[in-house]
């Protein structure tokens, strides 16, 4: 008996730590925002309801806009690179070679996620710069003029999904190496027997094999870059204009730098049901066109 | 089954993208090595041929270096230790015991992965101040430990673990704290390195949540400072801010060399569930 | 049952959570920041912009100071961050989380914020004390106070200031075969210098923040991106400690004026600037890449005030290879300055030692001691002296206070106190404004005038 009344002391000693956290600092603070998003407060005087006001300016600010259409428009490029990068080195990387080799090439490709994005961003802000980066240095020997990446609305969006894609691509290249290793040789045995290599073999057998994967790795991807705040914030701070302000940069600024938590808690929670929709939205395509062996 | 693309084009695009994986790093590097007053001179020089080590003294002048350094140390090792004992015990609870509600509970534990910190960073910011720990360590480390991941992984593993262990444990009259702590959880070491591994990867490199809590600089962790030092409206040179980079990136290249295996597990852990 | 790998694997277990625990109560003083000095105590907290090292510069004053008021622990804290305005979010992010100074030293940006939301007047003090002070504004130029008076009271006393001034790169110029312009150039002067640049320097190098961004060709253009007025009030001040001035109870800045011609004017002369490559497209930040470019002679002119003359010292360059001249001339030549001093927060509770620190550091012996290099101007004339610029500073180094006489007119950095958003407009459209053609200009301008009206018809919250 004792070990009963021991096993039950055990369980919710065990699951303590790990339930209150998780109830203090992830639940409590979503409903949190679902209740503040409803008020207009700066901590320093006391909250004032404002219904709905939080969630109506979000249609009406142009910021707020702006910076949804440019995380959509990062998302979109940034994990479709991703993902095309990924893929095509993985490809290349499982083909046959030294496997120190193999082991080179897979490190080398994996080594930019250990990185910090703020230093990263940082980095990049140097070699991405107008008149002295050593991009644009490299640019000026095949004769191309100096380009404002950073400077100007229309490039500083490619360079802040370059900065992303180099260093987060590394994570969908690793699930794919995975994905592909799990495909038996002998698949591509009677394939070649069929006629089946180059493109056409990665189109009819490899990629249908590796799907589950490919789904995988885009939820995952698509739901880390909606989030994306540190390679922005570092490089360009959102700006030139607005070009590059992402949805958790409003965030931040809503809270921090102007103290309007509440407008703040609103666009959180609006970014938390998109991520949860496009976590659905992509479960549900997966049951038509994903092949499951 | 790109055994027929010719080796030549194969070879030639992966070494195009390593050296554009590696380039950036190595000539943040070369560069830190450069004298301040040649940092923004161009053509850049690819290789150290007389390396100036002058920007290194210089990051440890103008940047309390190793308060840094120890902050984000301590932030770092509190929450990778703490994670790995709270979601060994938790995924060892899910994994191995019988009890009602147990679903309904893991169903949350799961369910809360997919909230990123980003969104309810102001709710979070409120409880940090209501116990007052603003402007400390803990107020990063307190809310970093308990992790939904973390326990899922280690449920995973613990499933993964034969019973019998501990149903002959039970035999033997061992107590149900002696079956965990004797028998399964130095067998579930390598999965709690991978919890470990995959917290300091994320919170050694962590930004966002550092940049709302941390105020005096006594607090700052490396990635706030760098980027403070490469903002600051003061006097500076590229190489001094690219040797405080190059400083930064030492210990996650060792964990890279020695605990990559470990690394690798944990990210392409999530995509199994 | 146990193996010599499990023993092993048990063993490092018990002794990596020994580890963790010991370590954790080591290190408790640090992870609950109670080591960090002061913390905790009931000191006098004082709050500058800047690194430890800055705090321990600052150290100084606070010793000299205990000396002469045994009774008032001090503390001097420091915060970095990448401008003043990210400065004010740490401070109002410090009033939120419940952990906010005494007093805050803090510039033009912010003085209308502070003023409205968080510092205390300092009328009643300076009218108690005012035998004790005249010595500080016989010193102190009227317009940098008039800074930080706001609707007829005073919030801060001026400690240093820079004016937007014209820095030239002496080897660029010379490089080019070019000549150091006159006191009484003008805007198409300066152009001609820029177009007879070649090579690799950059013509024209400017930021995108209030200072040294499109402000200061506003001011020359006599205009502004918005309404300019002046308060009334402050009268029983001015007649004590400047009799004769004719002076405000301080700036207002009460609505847009981004529509006006004159500021569409600036703006398509800097955009023709970037177009005709003369200058590049106005960067945030950037303060420490600018010296470094300036001082390798990679830039040729950029606006900067006397702050900047330590730091190209210690860039490496010496006071013969540039020069500071006062801004072109335009419609007029009004500068534009910003300055900072302390401010006293209505949260403390130690109003009266507050104010003592304030005519302490006020005085010429603290201001020696706050400023000992030409990292900033001093706002006392007497200071501005050969014995700060010899060997360091360039040849026309006095022009940095002459600003405020030859420029009456001279005006601070056009900050209400809705800094914040203020400035966020005006960086997201300055830099559309001056990256694509003409019509762009009138677009952008247009699009700064609708944020304006928005940040002006809100409520203030508090």
């Amino acid at each position: 008996m004792t070990t009963d009344r021991d096993s039950a002391l055990l369980r919710w000693l065990f699951l303590a730590p790990t339930m209150l956290g998780i109830g203090i600092f992830v639940v409590l603070p979503i409903v949190g925002s679902l209740v503040l998003a409803f008020f207009r407060w700066d901590i320093i005087t006391a909250p004032q309801f404002v219904g709905l006001a939080n969630f109506t300016a979000m249609a009406t600010d142009r910021t707020v806009g702006i910076s949804f259409l440019n995380t959509a428009v990062f998302v979109l490029f940034a994990v479709t690179a991703q993902l095309v990068v990924a893929m095509l080195l993985a490809v290349l990387v499982s083909s046959r070679m030294p496997g120190w080799l193999r082991v080179f090439f897979r490190s080398t490709f994996f080594f930019p996620l250990v990185l910090s994005a703020a230093s990263v961003s940082i980095l990049m802000k140097y070699l991405f710069n107008e008149s002295y980066g050593v991009i644009n240095w490299l640019l000026s020997l095949l004769g191309i003029p100096a380009v404002p990446w950073l400077t100007s609305p229309q490039w500083a969006m490619v360079v802040v999904i370059a900065v992303y894609v180099w260093q987060n691509f590394g994570f969908s290249f690793l699930l794919f190496v995975g994905g592909l290793s799990a495909i038996p040789t002998e698949v591509y045995e009677a394939g070649s027997i069929d006629g089946a290599t180059g493109w056409r073999q990665f189109r009819h057998l490899t990629l249908p094999l590796v799907s589950p994967t490919v789904l995988v790795a885009s939820v995952m991807a698509i739901i880390s870059a909606l989030q994306v705040f540190d390679q922005p914030y570092v490089l360009t701070r959102g700006g030139p204009g607005d070009s590059t302000r992402t949805v958790v940069m409003v965030i931040y600024e809503s809270a921090f730098r102007e103290l309007e938590f509440g407008r703040a808690s609103a666009i959180g929670l609006v970014l938390m049901i998109l991520i949860m929709l496009v976590t659905a939205v992509q479960f549900r395509l997966a049951r038509r066109f994903v092949f499951y062996q | 089954m790109t055994r027929r693309l010719p080796a030549l084009a194969k070879y030639a695009a992966l070494l195009v993208a390593a050296v554009l994986t590696l380039g950036p790093v190595w000539w943040t590097f070369t560069t830190s090595l450069r004298p301040a007053a040649e940092s923004f001179s161009l053509p850049p020089s690819f290789f150290p041929t007389s390396p100036d080590f002058s920007s290194y003294a210089a990051v440890f002048e103008q940047i309390a270096v190793p308060l840094l350094v120890l902050n984000s140390a301590l932030v770092t090792g509190v929450v990778a230790l703490g994670q790995m004992l709270t979601a060994a015990m938790a995924g060892y609870v899910f994994a191995r015991m019988e009890f009602r509600g147990k679903n309904l509970l893991f169903a949350i534990v799961l369910s809360t992965m997919m909230v990123p910190v980003q969104v309810t960073i102001v709710p979070v910011f409120m409880i940090i101040r209501g116990m007052g720990l603003s402007d400390t360590l803990l107020a990063l480390i307190l809310p970093a430990i308990p992790t939904a991941f973390g326990t899922f992984l280690m449920r995973q593993y613990f499933l993964g673990l034969p019973l019998e262990l501990g149903e002959a444990a039970a035999l033997d009259g061992a107590s149900p704290w002696r079956t965990f702590f004797s028998i399964y959880a130095p067998l579930a070491l390598s999965g709690m390195a991978i919890v470990g591994v995959l917290a300091f990867n994320y919170h050694w490199n962590e930004f966002f949540r550092p940049l709302i809590f941390m105020i005096s600089e006594q607090n700052y962790t490396l990635p706030l400072g760098l980027v403070t030092l490469q903002g600051n409206l003061g006097t500076g040179s590229i190489s001094v801010v690219l040797a405080g980079v190059i400083l930064s990136m030492v210990p996650a290249v060792v964990v890279f060399l020695f605990g990559q295996r470990y690394l690798r597990e944990g990210l392409t852990a999530g995509s199994s569930k | 049952m146990a193996s010599p790998s499990t023993l092993t694997r048990r063993a490092l277990l018990g002794a990596g959570g020994a580890a963790a625990l010991a370590g954790t109560v080591a290190a408790w003083p640090r992870l609950t920041g109670a080591d960090i000095p002061g913390r905790g105590q009931d000191a006098l907290t004082i709050l500058i912009l800047g690194t430890s090292q800055d705090a321990a510069g600052r150290q100084q004053i606070a010793d000299a100071f205990m000396e002469t008021h045994p009774d008032i622990p001090v503390l001097i804290q420091s915060v970095q961050a990448t401008d003043w305005g990210d400065f004010f979010a740490k401070i109002l992010t410090m009033v939120a989380s419940g952990t906010q100074p005494d007093i805050v030293y803090t510039a033009t940006e912010g003085a209308q914020l502070f003023a409205e939301r968080l510092a205390l007047p300092l009328d009643d003090y300076l009218l108690r004390d005012a035998e004790e002070m005249r010595d500080y504004f016989e010193d102190v130029h009227p317009s940098l106070v008039e800074a930080f008076m706001y609707k007829g009271s005073l919030f801060q006393l001026p400690l240093d200031f820079n004016a937007a001034n014209m820095y030239l790169n002496l080897d660029v110029i010379e490089r080019n075969g070019l000549e150091m312009p006159g006191e009484e150039w003008t805007k198409d002067d300066f152009t001609e210098l820029l177009r007879g640049m070649k090579g690799d320097a950059t013509p024209y190098y400017w930021t995108n923040r209030l200072f040294g961004g499109i402000v200061p060709w506003l001011y020359v253009n006599d205009t502004s991106f918005l309404i300019e007025e002046r308060a009334a009030g402050g009268e029983g001040f001015w007649s004590t400690f400047y009799p004769g001035e004719q002076r405000s109870g301080g700036y207002l800045w009460t609505g847009s004026n981004a529509t006006d011609d004159r500021v569409h004017e600036s703006f398509e002369y800097l955009r023709g600037l970037v177009g005709e490559g003369l200058a590049v497209r106005p960067e945030e930040g950037g303060g420490n890449t600018l010296v470094g470019l300036f001082a390798s002679g990679r830039i040729g002119t950029t606006p900067a005030g006397g702050y900047w003359v330590q730091g190209l010292a210690e860039g490496g360059m010496r006071p013969e290879q540039y020069d500071v001249q006062f801004f072109p001339k335009w419609r007029s030549q009004r500068h534009q300055f910003g300055a900072a001093g302390y401010a006293v927060m209505k949260t403390t509770d130690k109003p009266d030692q507050a104010w003592e620190w304030i005519k302490y550091t006020a005085s010429k012996e603290a201001m020696e001691l706050a400023f000992p290099t030409p990292s900033t101007t001093p706002t006392r004339r007497s200071m501005v002296s050969d014995s700060l610029y010899t060997g360091v500073g360039p040849e026309h180094w006095s022009r940095f206070y002459e600003t405020l006489d030859r420029f009456p007119d001279t005006g601070p950095i056009p900050a209400p106190p809705q800094q914040a958003a203020v400035e966020t407009a005006l960086i997201r459209n300055v830099s559309t404004a001056l990256s694509g053609g003409p019509d762009l200009v009138a677009r952008s301008l247009a699009s700064l005038d609708a944020d304006l009206r928005d940040v002006f018809a809100e409520e203030d919250p508090s």
